[in-house]
């Protein structure tokens, strides 16, 4: 069944600041709090910072790569984290909408279902968290590892940050999906997601080469932070690969989510209501 | 005695019904003492010593520690809930310690975890890794003795901060803070020998590097003979010391208690 389009891009934006208002209103309820949760995640984010510091302090370099560049390879994975929280939380959070079943209410309104998804969940802490962490080593790298920033190199910046925020929901979103047909699977996304983002947080040269295989063609990691940098670094150990995964992050954030939007729409028609609704 | 027994026999039990969580828990476990051998053989490619004598202790130090840290995870918010839900008033009715209660809940994880996580994390890890066994006999004792003294340690004082939900309600934050100060300070994630003098002579003074780095230190054998007792010693003192302070805010924990409803 095909279905018109109810809302033209204009009314979309128009209810999506709405949601975000409301979002804004939830949250600001407790500034307390929700600061206190900030500055925790950002505690907790800054552990592997501060480590990879303090590795750093004491050897200066690991293979060719320098302080400055692995801090720089690093922010990528902290500002694309970041932009995936803000734009996609609901795609992170969905499998709780489907246990509450929330999502029979989603699907008496007048509106596309991923929209709704997307637009009605706003993680602020876990976004200014992360952020703040990929700002800091932003700051204090970007401009000391040699980059030149014109027009070409920024486009190439923000578009692989947002290729990257696309490719870690998409990731999480497949896994997701899941939970339509009542498969728990939390526990396995979780696992595969953070070891991959684990692994990522340095070079992925240092790894034995299966690792390096998994994390360019199953969970496609280092199109999140290791080539965007090496675009910008050029290291050695870029001739490990080939160059046109340079060039990649967006069609591979494109191709992502066109299969796991195919999935959800799956899904979706398999849906049977958890009956909890209220 | 019993009924301690049979709350860390229920936690034993509560804990072994999510299959996919104690598996999630082994698998992770190895993926990191993976990540961070293959970030140290990176750095020490550059200085030529892979298979030199450092190295493979560095390998034992990393494979140590997340062994350990499989084993040293509690419940940190079993407290919180029972303020927040209220039922912290009946269970304050019952002719038992609560803190007692608290300590055998913990328990009960801590024997789940050495036996479905450390032990198949340990067996993976000694086939992949190639870790030196303990120093000697002696030290292997030793070992066993500061690691139980580390758990006490870290359990005051993770008791301190469970505790504070009695003005808090929420401790997440309190929570994951502290998490992030033992990882760095208790040298878990990067020995002490490696860290500028000035945070290792601050940490010093803390009771953090009781917790994952002395026990550590001991297996290796880095710690000489005449010095074990003191060492020790004082692991026991940090231990006795924060079980003392945790005493005292839970006597103005229970005296600041309002339950709601419950």
């Amino acid at each position: 069944m095909r279905k018109k389009a109810l809302h033209s891009a204009f009314e979309l934006f128009t209810i999506l600041l709405i949601y975000i208002k409301l979002n804004l209103k939830a949250i600001l309820e407790y500034k307390f709090d929700r600061t206190f949760i900030t500055i925790a995640i950002f505690c907790r984010e800054m552990i592997s910072v501060v480590v990879m510091f303090l590795i750093l302090v004491r050897f200066v370099h690991i293979k060719d790569w320098g302080y400055n560049e692995l801090f720089f390879l690093y922010s990528f994975l902290f500002l694309s984290y970041s932009a995936f929280v803000l734009l996609f939380s609901g795609m992170r959070d969905f499998p709780g909408v489907i246990y509450a079943g929330e999502f029979d209410r989603y699907l008496t309104r007048p509106l596309g279902l991923l929209y709704q998804i997307i637009a009605s969940r706003l993680d602020l802490s876990a976004a200014l968290g992360h952020g703040i962490v990929g700002i800091i080593l932003f700051v204090n790298t970007a401009f000391s590892v040699g980059i030149i920033w014109n027009a070409r190199n920024i486009a190439y910046y923000i578009i692989t940050i947002l290729s990257g925020a696309v490719i870690q929901a998409s990731i999480f979103m497949f896994a997701n999906c899941f939970s339509f047909w009542t498969v728990k699977t939390e526990n396995l996304r979780n696992m595969i997601f953070f070891s991959a983002r684990r692994f990522s947080g340095y070079p992925i040269s240092f790894y034995p080469g299966i690792i390096q295989k998994l994390l360019i063609f199953v969970i496609p990691f280092s199109f999140v932070n290791y080539f965007p940098a090496q675009y910008f670094l050029n290291k050695s150990d870029m001739n490990l690969f080939w160059d046109g995964f340079l060039y990649l992050p967006p069609l591979i954030a494109v191709i992502m989510f066109a299969l796991v939007y195919a999935f959800w729409k799956c899904g979706v028609r398999h849906y049977s209501s958890t009956g909890t609704s209220m | 005695m019993r009924a301690y027994v049979e709350f860390a026999k229920k936690a034993f039990q509560i804990n072994i019904a999510y299959r996919a969580d104690y598996i999630a828990g082994v698998i992770n476990a190895v993926v990191m003492i993976f990540v961070n051998i293959s970030i140290w053989k990176a750095i020490y490619e550059d200085e030529q010593a892979v298979d030199g004598v450092q190295f493979k202790m560095l390998i034992t130090y990393i494979v140590l520690s997340f062994l350990m840290q499989c084993i040293y995870g509690m419940d940190e918010y079993f407290i919180e809930y029972k303020v927040r839900s209220g039922s912290i008033g009946l269970d304050l009715l019952k002719p038992i310690s609560f803190s007692g209660y608290v300590f055998s809940y913990n328990v009960g994880i801590l024997v789940f975890r050495v036996v479905m996580q450390l032990i198949p994390a340990m067996i993976v890890s000694i086939f992949l890794f190639k870790m030196y066994p303990p120093f000697s006999w002696s030290m292997a004792a030793f070992f066993l003795l500061s690691a139980i003294l580390g758990y006490f340690v870290l359990y005051n004082l993770n008791f301190l901060v469970w505790v504070s939900s009695f003005w808090f309600y929420w401790t997440f934050s309190l929570v994951t803070i502290k998490d992030a100060a033992v990882m760095i300070l208790s040298g878990a994630l990067l020995p002490l020998w490696f860290m500028p003098q000035a945070l290792v002579d601050f940490i010093n003074l803390t009771p953090f590097a009781s917790i994952y780095y002395v026990p550590i230190s001991i297996y290796l054998g880095q710690v000489p003979m005449e010095e074990i007792a003191l060492t020790l010693a004082k692991q026991l003192i940090w231990a006795v010391g924060l079980f003392v302070a945790g005493r005292l805010l839970w006597r103005s924990a229970i005296k600041k208690l309002v339950v709601q409803g419950g």
